[in-house]
């Protein structure tokens, strides 16, 4: 064993960091521990903002942000824990503010707030178009000014379960080669997403699911993960996103007959209703052919270029490097793309406490769930702020309470001789044609709408897809900085998850937020279906379960915007 | 518009991409490898390191993430000069023929390949105290009221996103290692120019140390390169008339800029002979003697006399009372002359009629003693 800790924070984004800080705090000895460097996770690509009550542009509440979110969630989430988050984010807004967020400003002097998708109030604390960024550096000041250790570039493979507990972290050391053992009494999973599952998608290369494959190994069950988020404006092809924020300062979206074609789907909130209103109709206008080369447009024109400058200069940056336009003279063409995982990790509702001892997680890695079925723009933030928060107390509270770390050797000889396994084939399939066709068939079969004899056929496509990666190689054998080898072990990462989603897909028969089946299943099933999916890893194989949506005032309505 | 490759594959135009990489394997040998592959027209230069990892070696190695230029990951030279592999889009370079070279960024130490370690970045930008300094231990209920104008003065600093481009371009630390480089001064700015900083005076003298601000050759490579707009070296400028303007002028470096100051001031011109004894000090000019009488001998010294009095000074004294009053002096000023240049290009490029728009006022104009708790 390389080290013990009292926590072990995995990932080390807006949530891990929040997390950490807090356990550290609190008196714990903590350890983060990330594949990449902590301010390149992808937290900091969040652009828009982060949603709190804190009344700065209208009068507001945390009442308001909590029905909005109940509302956006199609009624999946659950209504005690969107509470928590309603009520805590003002709270951690201002923490963060403190801590030298460098927050966009209203005339007052105050945190500036803009509108956004499906929220009542103009909500979303903003830093121009940099919000994510702007967080990340100023969680990892806070992190240098505590002097916490960071295993940095160190790729999470296996938990070490001994005793029913979590007891720490089996890793391979990217920079020196190796896998090293990092003991802690808890630990707490902050890996982030898995878009990588989307040939078009807003996410990092580092957006694997790393966490929510690992938990669901050690025998943890995931949740609501046939719910994957489309943005409606991310750039062709890659999927590069383009912000809310340019809705959210009064920007349009327009068909190529130049129309707001929103009025037809969502003719009150038009361009700021919730993002599974708007990339369906955006995928409707686009299949009907009244989209340009795709795409629909989004127009900021008319805001001027001065606004355009001070507000959207990121934006502007992006669609000039990505799409050669200048939003200050042209549209920018935009279509929907894989964004967020409502979905992951099983967790309580208070402290991300997960089905197995020692084991937390917080969030787009963690499913608590405040999403539900569809996240509104601006609460990712907040969740990873404000339960990465309660995570880390949690975490070191138990930490500090609890005295042993063991990690039977026989752990760690297995993981060194699956290793040896893996890096000694010669003979097989490069991992990319898998990774690729993986993330082509999920955008046909499982994306905006979803047919029953396309998510079939995707669930044959993964099983076949599984088959070949057993015989995988990994062509670099080195030591020093082998990311051969862990692209290849993030693939059967993403291929387990998009076992679970297909099956989690298929037997949620009706159509609730992300989760779309218009050809049979066009309306919402309260009766049946206002439930989480909750699925195991058995044996081989996906088992579906479920598992019961708490509800305390607001009772399910019909959702228009 | 551009026209838009198919999601699902490149079905779209492709184009026949040539580079070459300098591999450096574990133990430091170096080899340049030609590769020559097919790429999708929108390709940029990560794109095409993908397809040779891949397709061509596995055991090529780099660091990528977001390919969206936010991470900071994929800093690497191409044909020397730094830059983000994500944002270098490949096609121009394709159409005129060009093969570019591809190596590891400057200035710090190679482990394989394109990755280098950053250790030494993260060590310097540590150095930096790179965490705000409040002044106090228990916050209050809410935010600080801070106006927009203070927080601009920053906007540049707080877009940088650590990929260390910068550092390695920088001359200065080619020269001396030690030096604190870009990256962490420009750090350093975002703290000194925070009205809600605590710590400027504090942070002022240790950036003006012996490895600081004023051993910058100004060579202005890191805003040439920097792929983000931060423009170290403007804020290593700012840091210098912060120094000026906080009086923290110990260094040789502020004295040397604050002899331009007074020198203009006083007489409307520059009074070189002056500029040695008040930057260096009495004692030490006078063991520059001999090197100023030669230059008296040659004719480059002008002769002692009645000082010469420019006939506009006062322009040159109107000049340096009205940024006093209108306190742009200190990082300010830099800020304002920056942003009334971007408006100028951005609003005569929509609108060539239009004149660029006035000056922002002084009431506007906000200033670090205004930060303040609500």
């Amino acid at each position: 064993m390389e080290a013990t800790h009292d926590v072990l924070v995995v990932g080390a984004g807006c949530a891990g960091m929040r997390a950490a800080i807090e356990a550290h705090d609190l008196g714990a000895d903590v350890a983060l521990l990330s594949k990449i460097h902590p301010v390149r996770s992808h937290s900091g690509a969040a652009e828009g903002g982060i949603n709190a009550a804190l009344g700065n542009a209208s009068e507001d509440s945390p009442e308001e942000h909590a029905f909005d979110t109940v509302k956006g969630s199609d009624y999946l989430g659950d209504q005690d824990a969107i509470q928590i988050l309603c009520d805590e984010a003002p709270g951690d807004v201002y923490q963060l503010e403190h801590w030298g967020a460098v927050f966009s400003r209203t005339d007052e002097g105050r945190i500036a707030q803009r509108p956004f998708g499906a929220a009542g109030e103009p909500r979303t604390a903003f830093a121009a178009d940099i919000t994510g960024h702007v967080l990340i550096h100023v969680l990892y000041e806070q992190v240098m000014k505590r002097d916490l250790q960071v295993y940095e570039e160190f790729f999470a493979w296996k938990l070490v379960i001994d005793d029913d507990r979590c007891q720490g972290v089996i890793a391979w050391d990217l920079l020196n080669g190796g896998l090293k053992t990092i003991g802690a009494k808890t630990v707490v999973l902050a890996t982030g997403g898995a878009g990588r599952l989307y040939t078009g998608t807003t996410n990092a290369y580092a957006c694997t699911g790393d966490g929510m494959a690992m938990a669901l190994r050690a025998g943890v069950p995931l949740k609501d993960m046939e719910m994957m988020q489309f943005h409606p404006t991310t750039l062709a092809p890659t999927g590069v996103l383009i912000t809310e924020g340019c809705r959210g300062e009064g920007a349009y979206l327009l068909n190529s007959e130049g129309e707001r074609f929103l009025k037809n789907y969502a003719p009150n909130a038009m361009e700021l209703a919730s993002r599974d209103v708007i990339s369906r109709a955006e995928q409707v206008e686009i299949d009907e052919g009244r989209g340009v080369d795709g795409n629909v447009l989004l127009d900021l024109r008319h805001l001027g270029a001065e606004k355009i400058l001070e507000r959207l200069h990121g934006t502007r940056e992006l669609s000039m490097t990505f799409a050669g336009v200048d939003p200050i003279h042209e549209p920018i063409p935009v279509r929907p793309g894989a964004h967020y995982h409502m979905g992951g990790v099983d967790t309580d509702h208070e402290l991300g406490i997960t089905e197995l001892e020692g084991l937390y997680a917080a969030g787009e890695c963690a499913c608590v769930s405040v999403h539900g079925a569809n996240r509104l723009g601006g609460n990712a933030l907040m969740e990873t702020i404000t339960y990465g928060r309660r995570a880390g107390a949690a975490a070191a509270d138990w930490a500090l309470t609890h005295t042993t770390v063991a990690v039977p050797p026989a752990v760690e000889s297995d993981a060194e001789r699956e290793l040896k396994t893996l890096l000694g084939r010669t003979k097989g399939e490069r991992p990319w044609q898998i990774r690729d066709e993986l993330a082509r068939t999920m955008h046909e079969n499982f994306g905006v709408f979803r047919r029953e004899n396309q998510m079939k056929e995707q669930e044959r496509i993964v099983d076949y897809l599984r088959e070949r990666y057993e015989n995988v190689v990994v062509e670099d054998k080195g030591e020093v900085f082998n990311n051969d080898l862990t692209q290849a072990l993030e693939l059967g990462y993403l291929l387990d998850l998009a076992s679970c989603m297909v099956v989690a897909g298929l037997e949620r028969k009706e159509s609730r937020g992300a989760h779309a089946r218009p050809y049979d299943y066009p309306d919402r099933d309260d009766e049946k279906f206002m439930k989480h999916t909750i699925v195991r890893w058995v044996g081989d194989h996906p088992v579906l379960d479920w598992k019961p949506v708490t509800m305390t005032k607001w009772q399910p309505q019909e959702r228009k915007y | 518009m551009t026209e838009a490759a198919d999601i699902h594959s490149w079905d779209g135009p492709t184009m026949d991409v040539a580079l070459k990489i300098w591999r450096v394997d574990e133990d430091g040998e170096r080899d340049l490898v030609s590769y020559e592959l097919e790429a999708p027209e929108w390709a940029c230069l990560l794109d095409v390191l993908d397809l040779i990892k891949d397709r061509h070696d596995g055991t090529l190695a780099y660091r990528k993430s977001c390919r969206m230029m936010i991470c900071g990951s994929c800093g690497m030279r191409m044909d020397g000069r730094a830059v983000l592999a994500c944002k270098e889009r490949m096609k121009p370079i394709v159409e005129a023929g060009h093969v570019p070279t591809i190596s590891p960024m400057g200035n710090l130490p190679i482990i394989k390949d394109l990755v280098v370690d950053m250790g030494p970045f993260w060590q310097k930008i540590r150095d930096v105290k790179p965490w705000l300094d409040p002044g106090y231990d228990e916050a209050s209920e809410r935010e600080r009221i801070v106006s927009q104008q203070q927080m601009n003065v920053i906007h540049k600093e707080a877009l940088c996103i650590m990929c260390g481009c910068c550092v390695s371009e920088c001359n200065a630390m080619e020269a001396d290692p030690d030096f604190r480089g870009p990256a962490a001064l420009a750090k350093g700015m975002r703290f000194v120019g925070d009205a809600r900083d605590q710590a400027t005076v504090e942070r002022l003298n240790e950036y003006n140390d012996e490895h600081g601000i004023w051993d910058c050759t100004r060579c202005y490579f890191c805003n040439e390169r920097c792929p983000k707009g931060v423009d170290p070296r403007d804020a290593i400028a700012k840091l210098g008339a912060e120094s000026v303007k906080e009086g923290v002028d110990w260094d040789m470096g502020v004295k040397h800029a604050k002899w331009f100051v007074t020198s203009t001031k006083t007489t409307g011109w520059l009074r070189e002979t002056e500029l040695v004894p008040k930057t260096q000090g009495i004692l030490s000019a006078l063991k520059e003697t001999k090197f100023a009488l030669a230059l008296a001998r040659r004719g480059k010294v002008p002769p002692p006399g009645p000082i010469h009095v420019a006939a506009d000074v006062d322009e040159a004294r109107n000049l340096y009372d009205l940024v006093k009053e209108q306190g742009r002096d200190g990082a300010l000023g830099i800020v304002q002359g920056e942003k009334a240049l971007a408006q100028i290009e951005h609003v005569l490029a929509a609108d060539p009629d239009h004149a660029p728009a006035s000056r922002i006022s002084p009431e506007e104009s906000g200033g670090k003693s205004a930060g303040s708790e609500a």
